[in-house]
């Protein structure tokens, strides 16, 4: 192969078809990356000229207890997001898993919010969970349920609401990746559990989920990845609030570095959110050396 | 799962149709209450017939929408904007996708990492950075910060389209080797034809993803005229938020182009989904 290889082609064509893709790399990852990282050591502010002042946002970052918030904010998301996501999908997987007629005509239609804009996903939710107006404070008035939680303006509730609508959105996806593993486990497994008199139950925690477990930690791994795009849901429902009570670190960012000016403020966010997402990767990848069975 | 000893299976059935009761209601609502007056879409008990179906003035809500507000001027900006970042995406990532499979070179597999590693990235990490450049190169209130970026640095789509190529047959590259072509005739003319699949869904991947980009458009275009359509919805529900009906009207344009997309492609999209993994 090797040689074959080497012979096939001039030494430097690879490099003329990367081009695109390497000035791509290049110019808009890996230099915005590394300027990222060196203006969250300055005040810039966008106008002026940018000045060092060495690890003055971090630390005033970690002093400031609204970081903390948006910081634990971060984590219950993404933690409520993925468990959510990966149970709901994997739920649907079991129950899609079935051969009928039509079948297709559920698993398109179960997938489809996930290929719609967040943007309007976030305005059928705000006007569906809206305080008097909404369908769901109506339902629970004429049912005789006085006190429905504020969904969106109490501030202990509002984060899990933006989680649930973004599993409402995402579930589909995670379903079809579980749906791919299921199928790809071998039918005589689960028939050689059955006639040793394994249950239902029994063959799906003892068969099904370990068998599965490549699949799950795929599946984890996209939804890490998903957790943290939530910028368009926050910002079509509530802007980060009511007190930043929804405010994440994806939002967070925009908001220093776009509304109030304070770039080098905001870089030390994203590198806080940076290094949040690579120690999420990270820990990942060693779990997943460590439990799974090798892929295929 | 051996389904066919069992019984009809009602209880899944049923379940089933219940989570997509829930997946669908929602767009159902929203369609429902877009054909609604002012009025009615505040009404108690809610009505699910909107007041204004098959009457004068059904369209009303869409009318405004698009002839007040320009909504359909923001969708064929959208519709330019994104058929040029998906098509270039496409370029791209088949020929580079292309050289990390089938060529070898110094270096390969570190700036093959390296581009995985930089789609774990989030955008808000970048965006600033990316902000100035694009200032400094003059383009904002251009289209081109929407274009060039995805259409430089569609990580995911190489990806995708390294792991197809690796899978064709080599028969067809030792085929090619004996006809003695070149290796840009070895990239367009046996490799391109054999992943119409493959490409066809990263069109349709690349077409949502970047009609769905909300924070690259709030960035660059200021000018109304200019507007996406994910935009300008987001500029409407600032500036009308107790306007319901138009709200929803107006969202309903916004899906409504997804949605054809996805009832044509969505066996495309979702078999592509289950052998990769990959959406974007």
């Amino acid at each position: 192969m090797a040689s074959k290889s080497l012979a096939w082609h001039k030494p430097w064509t690879p490099w003329l078809f990367l081009l695109p893709t390497l000035v791509g790399l290049f110019v808009f990852r890996l230099y915005p990356i590394v300027t990222a990282c060196a203006l969250s050591f300055t005040d810039w502010d966008l106008l002026g000229d940018p000045h060092f002042i060495g690890l003055g946002n971090y630390f005033e970052a970690f002093h400031d207890p609204d970081t903390w918030l948006v910081i634990g904010n971060t984590f219950k998301f993404s933690l409520c997001y993925v468990i959510g996501g990966m149970l709901v999908g994997l739920i649907l997987a079991c129950l899609i898993d079935v051969k009928l007629k039509g079948i297709n005509f559920f698993r398109a239609a179960i997938y489809m919010p996930v290929v719609t804009s967040s943007v309007a996903v976030g305005i059928v939710w705000l006007w569906l969970l809206g305080p008097n107006y909404g369908l769901l404070a109506i339902i629970c008035r004429h049912l005789g349920i006085r006190n429905m939680p504020n969904w969106l303006g109490d501030r202990h509730i509002v984060l899990y609401t933006v989680a649930f609508v973004q599993v409402w959105k995402m579930s589909g996806y995670y379903m079809i990746l579980f749906l791919a593993g299921l199928q790809n486990i071998s039918h005589e497994l689960l028939e050689a559990a059955t006639i040793d008199g394994a249950t239902r139950p029994q063959r799906f925690f003892h068969v099904t989920l370990p068998l599965l477990a490549p699949t799950t930690f795929f599946v984890l791994t996209v939804a890490i990845i998903d957790s943290f795009k939530n910028f368009e849901l926050i910002l079509a429902m509530t802007k980060g609030g009511p007190m930043n009570a929804s405010n994440t670190l994806v939002y967070d960012v925009y908001l220093n570095g776009f509304l109030y000016y304070r770039v080098g403020f905001a870089e030390a966010i994203a590198f806080i959110l940076l290094v949040i997402v690579a120690f999420f990767t990270i820990a990942n990848f060693f779990i997943k050396k460590r439990w799974a069975r090798p892929w295929d | 799962m051996s389904q066919k000893l069992n019984r009809f299976p009602w209880v899944r059935l049923v379940l089933v149709i219940l989570f997509t009761i829930i997946a669908i209601f929602p767009f159902a609502w929203m369609l429902s209450n877009s054909f609604m007056s002012e009025k009615s879409i505040f009404s108690d008990p809610p009505k699910f017939i909107p007041d204004l179906l098959f009457r004068k003035g059904m369209f009303d809500n869409y009318r405004q929408v698009i002839g007040i507000y320009n909504f359909g001027h923001y969708i064929l900006n959208s519709i330019l904007v994104v058929v040029f970042a998906a098509v270039g995406q496409l370029l791209v990532c088949s020929i580079s996708g292309f050289a990390f499979a089938k060529m070898r070179f110094r270096g390969r597999n570190l700036l093959f990492s390296l581009l995985v590693l930089t789609f774990m990235v989030p955008v808000q990490v970048v965006i600033i950075p990316e902000y100035y450049l694009m200032m400094r190169l003059n383009w904002l209130d251009t289209y081109l910060p929407l274009i060039v970026p995805s259409f430089l640095a569609g990580a995911f789509g190489t990806f995708m389209l390294k792991e197809f190529y690796e899978q064709v047959p080599e028969a067809l590259f030792d085929a090619g080797i004996i006809d003695g072509v070149s290796s840009f005739q070895m990239y367009a003319t046996i490799y391109v034809p054999q992943s119409v699949a493959p490409i066809a869904t990263l069109f349709i991947i690349a077409f949502m993803n970047n009609w769905n980009d909300l924070l690259r458009p709030m960035l660059y275009i200021s000018k109304t005229e200019l507007y996406t359509v994910t935009l300008g919805l987001t500029m409407f529900q600032g500036q009308y938020t107790s306007q319901w009906n138009l709200l929803l009207a107006a969202s309903v344009l916004a899906v409504l182009p997804l949605i054809v997309v996805f009832i044509f492609c969505q066996r495309y999209i979702i078999e592509n989904s289950m052998s990769s993994g990959i959406k974007g």
